[in-house]
């Protein structure tokens, strides 16, 4: 029976040690599965606008001296 | 006839150069490996096989068990591939080799239960014993769980060997059956060729539950260690 010949053992097992624990895992780690995608809050939140704490007067365009 | 029959098996070897390195590891070029965030039909179908199986398998391991997850996912493609390209004809298909085989399983068993001596030392040597057993068979049971623990990747190495060398020479000499009865008898050929046909498609299907029985062991073994 050929597969008891004992002469190639070592090439047989080293080329599957290559492909098995580098080829194939090197392969398979790069498989990227995407997370779970959360939802996210379509309304925005109120923006910060320093400069409307003081109305002034020249906001009325109707008060303009023009 | 005996020396043709088991030709198919001899590692090959062309004017003194070992191609059967090329061969182990032609199975690897059918799985391109992703790049791109988008990648191509046949990268993604891999993919979500891959996702599909690995979910099945690793659903009875705890935290510590499914680090293994990358080695019997590769495991299991690597048998499979292997195995699916040995039913073309002329090939030679690196799984009937009891080297290789024996190389897989030992070391894997090993690791199985190396894991399980470092992380459950007293749980994993507790294995040895099944609890209730009547205290004279105490000695021959523990020769008999020890005798069974080293027997496991033997089993698994010489069942993958045995499977596969068994159906490629049932396929050899049914062919050779059906060719020899052509001239002979149109319809016995008939009957041959559909057993034939019968049985090339249990071999694809072999093909696959090996691996997946080969996996599925290591598994097991790791599940009893972790």
């Amino acid at each position: 029976m050929p597969q008891l010949d004992t002469s190639t053992w070592s090439i047989t097992i080293l080329s599957m040690i290559i492909t098995l624990f580098l080829v194939f895992q090197l392969k398979v780690s790069k498989y990227y599965f995407p997370e779970d995608p959360k939802p996210t809050l379509v309304a925005t939140p109120k923006p910060v606008t320093p400069w409307e704490k003081k109305w002034t007067k020249i906001y009325f365009p109707l008060l303009l001296p023009l | 006839m005996n020396e043709n029959l088991f030709s198919s098996f001899i590692t090959p070897v062309m004017m003194g150069l070992p191609i059967v390195i090329v061969i182990v590891m032609f199975p690897s070029i059918m799985f391109p490996s992703p790049n791109r965030l988008i990648n191509n039909r046949l990268i993604s179908i891999q993919q979500w096989l891959v996702q599909l199986t690995s979910k099945q398998m690793l659903a009875i391991h705890n935290q510590k068990g499914q680090t293994w997850a990358l080695m019997l996912m590769s495991l299991i493609l690597f048998i499979g591939s292997t195995n699916l390209l040995g039913l073309l004809p002329h090939s030679f298909t690196p799984t009937t080799q009891l080297s290789l085989n024996l190389g897989m399983a030992i070391p894997l068993w090993a690791g199985t239960v190396i894991t399980g001596f470092r992380y459950k030392t007293k749980a994993s040597l507790a294995h040895f014993l099944p609890r209730g057993t009547p205290l004279p068979l105490i000695p021959m049971l523990i020769i008999i769980e020890t005798i069974s623990l080293f027997i496991q990747p033997m089993a698994l190495a010489v069942r993958l060997t045995a499977n596969i060398t068994a159906g490629h020479l049932l396929i050899h000499l049914i062919g050779g059956a059906t060719l020899a009865l052509m001239n002979i008898s149109a319809a016995t050929a008939m009957v041959t060729f559909m057993i034939l046909i019968l049985l090339t498609i249990l071999e694809f299907a072999v093909a696959l539950i090996q691996a997946y029985v080969f996996t599925l062991l290591v598994s097991l073994y790791l599940h009893d260690n972790t």
